[in-house]
């Protein structure tokens, strides 16, 4: 049984900016099944001559775990622990050192589990689960995703943690479909404040670097942007957080679970239609690839596309700004 | 009454004038000789200044002088930013570009350009004023900030009592973008605002007419298109102001988006009442000075004379300003694009509503990062640009620059920005073509409409969510 103490200590109870989404959202799409409980059949039904959704072959092997394999984890911050992420499950160890755990350096190895976990897990919305079943089924939500890596650092010993934001609505599609129906601008609107997205964050050379592996080379291929590379923030070049939500977070908070759960029973046609949707952009995605000669050539042609990358911005102190006078 | 064509510049400056083109010069005299304050002295002037303050008419300069102009202007600006700003020499340095490399106009073409997004990637509290501190070009006044997690606005209001005016876009989309002005470049920006709407709407103004502002009070807000009608007040002696009271960041997130909770609904409830209000007390400006023979000028949002117009045809009622009454319309839409009426259609609006006509009935296309005004000419309604100071661009897929004719992104070089770097893409998609196809004046212009370029964008998988199942209610059962 997990301690009040623990629970606050690791971040299980989430953080002020998340409770306020959660709650906000809660009591607006409680307000809005209220008044039209009609609605939610839509949501339920797969008709008899809809395409099903049928899981893709996990594209890895699961390494066999033999005793002795080392764990790096210790009860430091980032290192430890925390909920629904085992670094020492087997399963977990196991692919640990497949990948060149306490072999390679820091980054060459973080590097490879970000790889292994961009390019080998796909995008399935599910509920939450274990970290090792998220390695055996080979699929998961962007969080289960971001818990693989972090899992698989931990275990080499790298501190590792997540990095939550709320999103902006994508414009151009607000436009076209949300504005145009007052229903579904009504629904849209209250699930606005569940648009956490995330990405991992893991501590090499007394730096954090991020590591968005959330997407496949091939759905970002299908959305016309490049293959983010390790270290490569998505934040400001495809994802808009709003300003004051970036969160960092050792640990999944209580309630992320749930709401999948609560998603997945309200909503299981609509879950399975996402997950279909998911696969054709692979599908897509995969031909975009092809034909543009391979990945290499079409993270190239996409880069050219994006444009200029912002400016950084060095947020030492600035001579003039006098703070708490 | 009539209307005279505005001067050639050329004809200006040769003494060739008619009694109507004396006039013009007359008319942008009288104008200089109220807004003293905003033209610095000569013997401070830069390349900028004297492409700026010089011309009579920023959109009939003769072509060859204007693109010396451009270059000396442009080039002086970027070795200013270049010396004064670490992360524009940053950017520069990673693109291999140095002041040496602007040598011919066609040079300027490569000047690094700063994506908008940049401008609306900022952080909160502390950071958020170190953000800005560090966006300014050159050495900071003294800021103090007292509060140890600052909003938006307690950093902003900082800045500002320290004599700058740091100031925002509406943020409609959840984001605003923050651009810090000193008094030097605030002033450029709302001197060349006044001067490109004057020269255009020759020979409509006059300081003793009377003037309805459709933006909220530019001393209660710091939302970039309501603080640069401040000179409007310097402009016009008479002004009165559709939103007087105190326009916040937090404000704006609240009646512009679709914020939720209790407090949001009950400022949106209030401010639809105060803004019934406001279309009544318009309503009885108009009639009031309908009974008169003094110019009018209603200068602002398009949304709120929309409204006006909308409650007047609701009554049957109209008025007939004629040629003593003018529309200068900006900002766009915001929160009410779904109320949208095209720049065309709403012009004929206004003749027919308010009897003004559509040649005194003007769009104006600006933004918060820059200082450079595209205003409608009066004859065929295109986007002018100011070509003396400020260099428009079109930038293809690659964000390349394109020739006239072609559609593409939105870009500037703006020499008038001094304590920011003012090379920016927008967002915007427009087409520009080499000389207006009614007018005769020389320079650029963009067709009257702007759009939205579609960016690329990924859904993360909450937003796969959210699609879905917006989708799926979305559908008929």
């Amino acid at each position: 049984m997990v301690s009040f103490r623990e629970m606050k200590d690791k971040g299980y109870i989430p953080q002020k900016t998340y409770l306020k989404l959660m709650i906000g959202g809660g009591l607006s799409l409680s307000k809005v099944l209220l008044t039209s409980p009609g609605d939610l059949k839509k949501l339920r039904t797969i008709h008899g001559s809809e395409e099903r959704y049928i899981r893709p072959k996990r594209p890895y092997g699961l390494p066999p775990f033999t005793e002795g394999m080392r764990c790096g984890v210790t009860e430091e911050k980032y290192l430890r622990p925390t909920l629904h992420c085992d670094p020492c499950d087997p399963g977990v160890v196991a692919l640990a050192h497949h990948l060149g755990a306490f072999q390679k350096s820091d980054y060459e190895f973080a590097k490879a589990a970000f790889e292994f976990t961009k390019e080998n897990l796909d995008l399935e919305i599910c509920p939450m689960n274990p970290v090792e079943e998220t390695i055996q089924r080979g699929a998961g939500t962007c969080f289960h995703l971001i818990t693989v890596f972090i899992a698989l650092c931990r275990c080499a010993g790298i501190k590792a943690r997540y990095k939550m934001f709320a999103m902006n609505m994508i414009k151009a599609w607000y436009d076209v479909l949300v504005e145009a129906d007052p229903l579904v601008k009504k629904w849209y609107d209250s699930m606005g404040y569940f648009m956490i997205e995330g990405e991992g964050e893991a501590y090499i050379d007394g730096k954090w670097v991020v590591a968005h592996v959330g997407p496949t080379a091939e759905r970002q291929a299908a959305a016309g942007i490049p293959i983010t590379k390790f270290g490569e923030d998505s934040l400001g070049v495809w994802f808009f957080a709003i300003p004051g939500t970036i969160m960092y977070m050792e640990s999944i908070p209580y309630g992320l679970g749930g709401a999948t759960n609560i998603l997945k029973k309200i909503a299981p046609g609509s879950m399975e239609r996402v997950n279909i949707s998911i696969q054709h952009q692979n599908e897509m995605g995969r031909k975009i690839i092809k034909d543009a000669g391979g990945k290499e050539a079409y993270d190239a042609m996409a880069r050219k596309k994006l444009g200029p990358k912002a400016p950084l911005i060095d947020l030492s102190d600035k001579k003039g700004i006098v703070f708490g006078e | 009454m009539l209307i005279l064509k505005p001067l050639l510049f050329e004809e200006l400056l040769n003494g060739e004038m008619t009694m109507g083109k004396q006039d013009y010069q007359e008319y942008i005299k009288r104008f200089d000789g109220y807004l003293k304050k905003y033209i610095p002295s000569k013997d401070s002037w830069t390349p900028v200044d004297d492409a700026l303050y010089t011309p009579p008419d920023l959109f009939r300069i003769p072509l060859k002088e204007a693109y010396e102009m451009q270059l000396k202007s442009i080039k002086y600006t970027f070795l200013y930013q270049y010396t004064n700003n670490k992360f524009y020499q940053n950017f520069c340095k990673e693109r291999n570009f140095s002041p040496d490399d602007i040598k011919t106009l066609d040079d300027l073409d490569k000047i690094p350009l700063i994506p908008d997004s940049f401008f609306k990637d900022y952080p909160t509290g502390k950071d958020f004023a170190l953000w800005l501190g560090n966006i300014f070009t050159g050495s900071l006044p003294r800021i103090v900030i007292k509060e140890s997690n600052p909003t938006y606005d307690e950093v902003i209001n900082a800045f500002n009592n320290a004599g700058m005016t740091v100031s925002y876009s509406s943020g409609t989309s959840g984001r605003h973008t923050f651009i810090p002005r000193d008094q030097r470049t605030f002033f450029i920006s709302e001197y060349a605002a006044a001067k490109s709407v004057i020269s255009m709407i020759y020979p409509l103004w006059d300081y003793h007419m009377h003037g309805y502002l459709l933006m909220p009070n530019p001393k209660k807000t710091n939302v970039y298109a309501g603080k640069v009608c401040t000179i409007y007040f310097d402009a016009i002696q008479d002004v009165r102001v559709a939103i007087d009271r105190d326009i916040t960041t937090e404000l704006i997130q609240m009646t512009m988006t679709d914020q939720k909770g209790v407090k949001s609904k009950i400022v949106k409830y209030f401010a639809k009442r105060e803004s019934e209000k406001m279309i009544d007390e318009i309503i009885r400006w108009l009639e009031s000075h309908e009974k008169t023979n003094e110019k009018i000028a209603l200068v602002g949002a398009p949304f709120i004379l929309s409204f006006v117009m909308k409650k007047l045809q609701k009554e049957g009622r109209g008025f007939d300003f004629s040629e003593r009454g003018g529309v200068v319309t900006g900002g766009g839409w915001k929160a009410y694009e779904g109320v949208r009426v095209p720049v065309s259609d709403f012009r004929k609006q206004v003749e027919k509503v308010l009897g003004i006509p559509e040649k005194y009935c003007l769009d104006i296309y600006g933004m918060v990062e820059g200082n450079g005004w595209m205003v409608h000419c009066p004859e065929g309604h295109y986007l002018h640009s100011p070509y003396s100071y400020y260099k428009p661009l079109v930038l293809d897929s690659e964000y390349k620059p394109v020739g006239y004719g072609e559609w593409g992104r939105f870009a500037f070089l703006d020499a008038a920005a001094f304590s920011y770097p003012g090379f920016i893409m927008s967002g915007d998609k427009v087409r520009m073509l080499e000389h207006c196809p009614v007018c005769d004046r020389p320079g650029p212009v963009l067709e009257p409409e702007i759009q939205r370029a579609s960016g690329e964008e990924i859904r993360g998988c909450a937003e796969e969510v959210r699609r879905m199942l917006s989708a799926d209610l979305g559908k008929e059962t």
